[in-house]
């Protein structure tokens, strides 16, 4: 509860000494406003053209588009330290200080940052998310509310977790390392599109190692009363618990790699 | 002229210095590369399109293996401005543009040819309809390079206008941000160009964001025949007089205003 308490602390910190500068803060929600806009804008043409995809109607695309745009902006909004800020950390050394403090270490690079200029993006996926829902004619009720609660949650969670490899990987080599941004960023643009219409390899990498169809597009779909592969019911409040499963083994791996950890001295 | 070639070839130099991070590059530019071709094969098997799929594939490799031409910044210049140590390149007797310039151009090209070459190698080797096609034909591939160099000479000034602007707003992020959605939008990174409503087409493939790699993509896989050649380049060689003079317009007015952050 205290780690929760000084989480929550350091967020208002952080957010009121971001706003200080008002007009610089305004100018970056914008630009990330027009950003994100932008894949929206590629969403809606690629639903101009091709009508559908597979069994999905265009109102189906822009749920999933809006649930990973939610999910994904969530985690950057809070997540600044872990998805933003640790790779220079690391190198500048300044994570030494860090070492020193009687907290943990993921709880410290968690406070460190948060970006609210996401909020915006946010934003969006919220107006995709409606429009998707309407225009699926989705009929809400508690159940599918909870799913939607657990599937964001949960992706949040495993976003995350994939921002730790990079970490973990940055422990060891200092330099950030690229590749992994196939994961994260890679996962998002793949699965903001439903998983089943992607080839075998695919599906596996989406599933199995980053679980981003058992998170977001089992809850979707079912909430659109089209459960993927025919899966029943129980499995849509099951499966995304591997958002959260992912993440625990990741912050296993990330402490180890602190043990690791070598300053770069300056 | 000889001072600009030496900073050109110094910089290609440097820019071969990072081989390892490349590597990382090639394999995430790839991953990305496949996604895309994954999923115009699943709307294309929903309903096909007046482009075959072996040209959208083509299309996604080329965008893919010449992004880093596109998005390379001179972050040096980036720093440069926020410390204020932009002044001790004022005292170079260089022009500052194409001093900056020269610069971008070479970490352009380097950049995106490290990368390309061997993305492209391996697209070749991809399954029909997954991979790269070969070229339409001899005419077409030659024609595409050329247009590719003054796609290369488009994409430089528009870099440089960036600078310019985010000299004055000393911000780098906002502006940049938004004037590289419009560059990725309207290129055809995010989406092929040829897919974009039919009614657009007239409009944004006048667009200077249309010069720098859909041009030339499309020369490359005929679906500009090569006797539109001499259009394609004026029209491009027209873009980049403009936006070199309006660049040029812009740092100049700079120049006079310029007040050096202090540090």
């Amino acid at each position: 509860m205290n780690t929760l308490h000084l989480y929550i602390r350091s967020m208002g910190m952080l957010l009121r000494s971001q706003l200080q500068y008002t007009s610089s803060f305004i100018m970056q929600t914008l630009a990330q406003l027009v950003m994100e806009g932008g894949e929206m804008l590629a969403v809606i043409l690629v639903i101009d053209r091709f009508e559908s995809l597979k069994h999905w109607t265009g109102g189906n695309l822009f749920f999933f588009f809006g649930l990973m745009s939610v999910s994904f902006y969530i985690t950057e909004f809070f997540g600044r330290g872990v998805t933003g800020n640790f790779p220079s950390m690391v190198r500048s050394g300044q994570l030494d200080t860090l070492l020193l403090r009687p907290r943990g270490i993921l709880t410290q690079v968690l406070c460190s940052g948060v970006d609210p200029r996401r909020i915006t993006c946010i934003a969006v996926g919220v107006t995709a998310l409606v429009m998707g829902s309407n225009m699926s004619r989705v009929s809400w009720n508690i159940l599918k509310v909870l799913a939607l609660a657990e599937s964001i949650v949960m992706s949040c969670m495993l976003i995350l977790g994939l921002f730790l490899i990079e970490g973990i990987f940055c422990i060891h080599s200092v330099k950030s390392v690229e590749l992994v941004n196939a994961l994260t960023y890679g996962g998002r643009s793949a699965c903001q599109y439903p998983i089943d219409i992607y080839p075998r390899p695919l599906k596996i990498l989406f599933t199995v190692l980053a679980p981003f169809a058992l998170t977001m597009h089992v809850p979707a779909a079912y909430i659109m009363d089209k459960p993927l592969y025919g899966w029943p019911t129980w499995t849509v409040f099951v499966t995304p618990l591997s958002g959260a499963l992912v993440f625990a083994i990741l912050v296993m791996l990330f402490n180890r790699g602190v043990k690791f950890y070598r300053s770069t001295g300056s | 002229m000889r001072a600009y070639l030496s900073v050109f070839r110094m910089r290609l130099k440097m820019e071969l210095q990072y081989r390892g991070a490349m590597i990382g590059g090639i394999v995430c530019q790839m991953f990305f590369g496949i996604v895309l071709v994954a999923l115009y094969h699943a709307l294309y098997a929903s309903k096909a399109q007046a482009m075959p799929i072996e040209s959208v594939a083509t299309y996604v490799w080329l965008q893919q293996a010449f992004f880093r031409m596109m998005v390379a910044t001179d972050q040096d210049l980036y720093d440069k401005i926020k410390t204020g140590n932009i002044s001790y390149d004022l005292c170079r007797p260089v022009d500052m543009y194409w001093f900056y310039y020269t610069r971008i151009a070479a970490q352009k090209l380097m950049g995106s040819l490290m990368r390309g070459i061997p993305m492209m190698l391996v697209a070749f080797l991809l399954p029909k309809g997954w991979g790269m096609t070969l070229p339409y034909s001899i005419s077409g591939l030659f024609s595409g390079l050329l247009a590719l160099f003054f796609g290369l000479l488009c994409m430089c000034a528009l870099e440089n206008i960036t600078m310019a602007i985010s000299m004055r707003t000393l911000d780098p992020k906002g502006i940049a941000g938004m004037l590289g959605l419009l560059m990725v939008t309207f290129s055809g990174n995010l989406l092929p160009l040829t897919l974009f409503p039919d009614s657009w087409q007239k409009i944004i493939t006048m667009l200077p964001y249309a010069q720098l790699l859909d041009a030339p993509i499309r020369l490359y896989s005929g679906e500009y025949p090569v006797s539109d050649l001499p259009l394609i380049i004026i029209r491009q060689a027209g873009w980049a007089a403009v936006l070199i003079l309006l660049g040029i317009w812009l740092w100049e007015r700079n120049r006079r205003k310029m007040i050096i952050q202090g540090g």
